[in-house]
């Protein structure tokens, strides 16, 4: 069985074929079709635009769109599961010549992964799981300048509305602080980020 | 200006029936709450020290809760200004004793008010939390840190009801963490603006 780096699963048959597939195509053909998939990886979100473009190129090339379809859907395991596994240009190439990519084709689809690989493995880093995550803060400060009790008085007070990621909805959470809260919060955020910039 | 009708002077001067100033002092304290004068246990306590009727107690609580809450809201601060309330032929003493406690009691009354007034639910306790992620389902391997933050909200409700406390955690990445503080970082430079106008 094949040892591969960016899986431990056994790969059914047709997707073994696929890639020795890829060999027939010329260099100027491999060349577009690689460039049309980094695009997806970078875009995953753009299904519509990757598959619009794949028909495109299957009509400019006298293919038929669905066999080349199913053919890159192949072709997109390897980028995922070495994505996944943090792998690195060397090891993806070892991989593409033992399913039975020739040697120039190989080079140049790990040349791509070592160029787009940092912007890749920061979009995994977004896609990862983030409880309640923060995604907005908007503010208002102002003065309070007589209540219901007392006629007159100039009371300052910063309003927060935080805006939070729960699932697929957003949740609002209003609150006022005093100054001195506000100075603490502040104060307490830069502590947090001085221990974050540790890491880095 | 009238704070009080004459009935309501009226049934101020019932507080020298009271057998010291304390008690004074206690049925002051007593009626400034609001819904005091409607407070069963207020009402007996008062007429009970007073040895006066309930309706005589009720009249007696809202007047002065009447006075309280308008020397509070025009921030009458000096003793001429509390005096200048009371009619000529009010009783020389209890106006004086009326006053003095007045002025003892409005700065308390006052940053009660301020800190009891309407507002959005206040902060009362933060906590965060700096962890480092190192595996996920998209990466088998990573090293990013993420802040956590804790808040501690507490709602009170200015007309009945008791305080009620809510908690949001939320998770802020490291970008969300630099541009909270940069907002933040906004806000303290227009308040120090402000400040100096």
């Amino acid at each position: 069985m094949l040892q591969l780096h960016f899986t431990n699963d056994t790969l059914p048959d047709n997707v073994s074929t696929d890639f020795q597939n890829l060999n027939k195509f010329s260099e100027q053909q491999f060349v577009s079709l690689t460039e049309i998939l980094y695009q997806f990886l970078l875009e995953p979100k753009e299904s519509e635009r990757f598959l619009h473009q794949l028909t495109e190129f299957a009509g400019e090339n006298g293919m038929s769109a669905g066999p080349l379809r199913a053919l890159m859907k192949s072709v997109l395991l390897l980028p995922h599961g070495a994505l996944k596994r943090n792998l690195t240009a060397e090891q993806v190439k070892v991989d593409l010549l033992s399913l039975g990519l020739n040697e120039e084709k190989a080079s140049h689809f790990s040349d791509q992964w070592r160029v787009h690989y940092p912007v890749l493995s920061r979009l995994a880093v977004g896609q990862t799981l983030m409880v309640n995550q923060l995604v907005d803060m908007e503010w208002k400060f102002g003065v309070t300048v007589g209540t219901s009790e007392l006629q007159k008085t100039g009371n300052i007070f910063l309003q927060l509305k935080l805006v939070i990621r729960k699932g697929n909805t957003t949740e609002n959470v209003y609150m006022e602080l005093t100054l001195p809260q506000f100075y603490n919060f502040l104060h307490e955020m830069e502590r947090a980020k001085a221990s974050m910039d540790c890491f880095s | 200006m009238a704070f009080l009708t004459e009935d309501q002077f009226t049934a101020l001067q019932l507080l020298l029936k009271a057998p010291s100033k304390d008690v004074v002092r206690q049925i002051c304290a007593d009626s400034f709450p609001a819904g005091a004068s409607k407070r069963q246990s207020v009402i007996e306590k008062t007429a009970n020290s007073l040895s006066v009727s309930s309706s005589e107690a009720v009249q007696l609580l809202t007047a002065f809760h009447t006075v309280s809450h308008e020397v509070v809201y025009q921030n009458l601060t000096s003793p001429e200004q509390i005096l200048s309330i009371f009619p000529e032929s009010f009783h020389s003493n209890l106006k004086n004793l009326i006053t003095k406690i007045l002025l003892e009691n409005s700065v308390t009354w006052r940053n009660d008010a301020l800190s009891n007034q309407i507002s959005l639910p206040k902060l009362v306790d933060m906590e965060w939390r700096v962890d480092m992620k190192t595996a996920s389902d998209s990466l088998s391997r990573m090293a990013v840190p993420t802040c956590l933050l804790q808040m501690k909200l507490q709602d009170t409700p200015c007309i009945s009801g008791g305080p009620s406390e809510s908690t949001i955690t939320m998770e802020l990445s490291r970008e969300t963490l630099d541009t909270m503080i940069d907002g933040l970082g906004r806000i303290r430079d227009q308040l120090t603006a402000v400040a100096r106008k």
